[in-house]
């Protein structure tokens, strides 16, 4: 499987050589969506923490990079440090003190964090974030002297990033943490006796999945070369949560199905807009009712 | 001070709403840990129904009140109907799968609602016609009560007391209960479940039927997102009360109109959904059960 998904990975650098720009920006998007999508899943599916604000984080990555960008000329690259280990800590700081509570309670107050976020930016806090228009102008990517300014440069920055995501996917299934993760998801009252500090794990857990969403963030901004408070209401947050229950929870090749089925089948159904929700409702349902354990479940194997 | 009454008097009155919304949530997360995040998309279906009769009735030589009780009449049923197929088909096939599934299913369910109305009224704000309840205006210490005012508090008082007398003095009631502390012990005491289940699920949407009806004729209009605000004023309250808690759920409703009309009055309107999940958040970090104690069925 392993094989198959590097392999599937190097044919997808090869997208904009078949594909005209317009479907190029569609997968740069994929490649950016999935990454939040995977990064959701950290926190949904393998910390098991019900997080419905995950678009707060991507929007925080994307507003640091427009801001220090367009306000203070910082050069991309070196905004994503920057805009990574702000979510990250805000989602440290944000989750720490919910984490005790029962799930439910959790999913509510990150959908209350998802509303005061976008207020936030609406209402122009700081005199920073432009208010319901947004930041407009943001800079393209430099490397070195190589300007990253075309859609295939950009298509290949975020298929580079995906891929190293998906690297730490995969050790995350294996190293200590992640099972950690596991055993507490399964049994937390086992594990905390066996020593495992629940409530450190999962807000390490959680400023991870922030972080790796503002990274997505970062390359969201820089795709769009604007940002505004729209992006990242409340019904993205719900969509990368469906991603990750309707794909397989903790499952790598799901999450890219789901985030397939959930951003790029609605580009390709542009035409039928009006309908699409209402099919879009319908297909969350239907695939819950007969598959409720997800589309491509995680495989269980021998520990 | 004549701010200040108009203020309790506004707030008493989108808390009634709120209470009516928030019984529905808590009902059914009493019963099956579930948010049905539906629910207010359902009660907004009941405001766009009753629109749709009291707009034809315009022209005709239709008295007002009758139209309306009409319009509550149709939009209750209705609402009710949607609320036990929604069960049927979207959450019971879940109710032994893995709770997130049905988180989803439920998500899904709020998505086609709330798109069905837009396909049906159009994505436009619909304003509902104006001389169908008296105009009358009461002045108190200066401040303005109308008659809509009266009606929605009045009205909201009768049922939830109804209610309250349902499930604390009848057998079915009994049984609601019983099925919200311990589904399975209900079950070897004889009570069908799955009929409990159903019930909650025409009660809470009848009720929320009202709620939305009210929301249209009190603000005068209805929009087909409308749905998810006012869905998650009234989970809010719902919370505030503690979760699965009936008597709860009205107080909740009632404080949060009341803070609600106090923080647009006094505070920045442009920060008042922020000022709300701020004390959403507030209170799950102090008290996560609610004023009156949650009443949840511990599933394992």
């Amino acid at each position: 499987m392993n094989w198959v998904g590097a392999a599937l990975w190097v044919l997808g650098l090869g997208i904009p050589a078949v594909v005209d720009t317009t479907w190029v920006s569609v997968a740069a998007v994929f490649a950016i969506y999935a990454i939040t999508a995977l990064s959701e899943d950290i926190i949904l599916g393998r910390a098991g923490m019900f997080d419905m604000g995950h678009a707060v984080y991507l929007g925080l990555g994307a507003y640091v990079t427009a801001i220090l960008n367009v306000a203070f000329n910082w050069p991309i690259f070196a905004t994503m440090p920057v805009a990574i280990m702000l979510a990250a800590a805000v989602g440290a700081l944000l989750a720490a003190p919910l984490i005790r509570l029962r799930g439910d309670y959790l999913l509510v107050a990150t959908i209350g964090f998802n509303a005061i976020f976008v207020l936030a930016m609406q209402n122009n806090a700081a005199g920073l974030t432009g208010g319901s228009d947004g930041i407009t102008g943001v800079d393209v990517p430099h490397l070195f002297s190589w300007e990253l300014a075309s859609q295939s440069a950009m298509f290949w920055l975020d298929w580079v990033v995906l891929g190293f995501v998906l690297l730490l996917m995969r050790n995350l299934d294996r190293c200590e943490f992640g099972r950690t993760l596991r055993y507490l998801k399964q049994d937390q009252l086992a594990a905390t006796t066996l020593g495992v500090n629940a409530r450190a794990a999962k807000t390490l857990a959680f400023a991870i999945g922030a972080g790796l969403a503002a990274l997505a963030g970062s390359l969201f901004a820089v795709q769009l070369s604007t940002v505004g408070p729209t992006s990242f209401v409340f019904t993205e947050s719900v969509t990368l949560f469906a991603i990750v229950i309707v794909g397989g929870q903790g499952s790598i090749p799901g999450i890219l199905l789901g985030t397939a089925l959930m951003f790029v089948v609605p580009q390709i159904f542009r035409n039928l807009a009006e309908y699409r929700y209402f099919v879009f409702g319908i297909a969350m349902i239907a695939v819950m009712v007969l598959r409720p354990q997800g589309l491509w479940p995680r495989r269980k194997r021998a520990a | 001070m004549s701010i200040f009454i108009q203020q309790i008097f506004n707030g008493l009155t989108v808390g009634g709403i709120y209470a009516l919304i928030a019984l529905g949530y808590t009902m059914v997360y009493g019963v099956m840990r579930l948010i049905n995040f539906a629910h207010g998309d359902l009660c907004i279906l009941g405001a766009f129904i009753g629109l749709t009769l009291l707009s034809s009735a315009i022209g005709s030589e239709q008295p007002g009140p009758a139209m309306l009780a009409l319009a509550f009449v149709v939009a209750i049923i209705v609402v009710a109907v949607a609320g036990l197929v929604l069960e049927l088909v979207a959450y019971r096939p879940l109710r032994k799968a893995d709770r997130l599934a049905a988180v989803v299913s439920a998500l899904g369910a709020s998505i086609l609602i709330e798109n069905g109305i837009m396909l049906i009224w159009g994505p436009n704000v619909h304003v509902f016609p104006a001389g169908l309840l008296p105009q009358t205006t009461w002045y108190v210490a200066g401040a303005a009560i109308t008659f809509v005012q009266v009606m929605i508090i009045l009205a909201s008082l009768v049922l939830m007391a109804a209610l309250y007398l349902f499930v604390h003095h009848t057998r079915f009631g009994t049984a609601i209960r019983a099925a919200a502390i311990d589904q399975d012990t209900a079950r070897l005491m004889g009570i069908n479940v799955s009929r409990v289940i159903a019930s909650v699920f025409i009660i809470g949407p009848a009720l929320g039927a009202i709620g939305g009806l009210f929301i249209g004729v009190y603000y005068r209009e209805a929009y087909f997102t409308m749905g998810w605000t006012y869905g998650l004023y009234a989970f809010i309250a719902a919370i505030l009360g503690g979760i699965g808690n009936i008597p709860g759920a009205m107080l909740g409703g009632v404080l949060l109109g009341l803070f609600n009309a106090f923080a647009a009055g006094y505070v920045s309107s442009s920060w008042q959904d922020a000022i709300t999940f701020g004390l959403l958040i507030a209170i799950l970090l102090v008290r996560p059960t609610g004023l009156l104690g949650e009443r949840v069925a511990e599933k394992v």
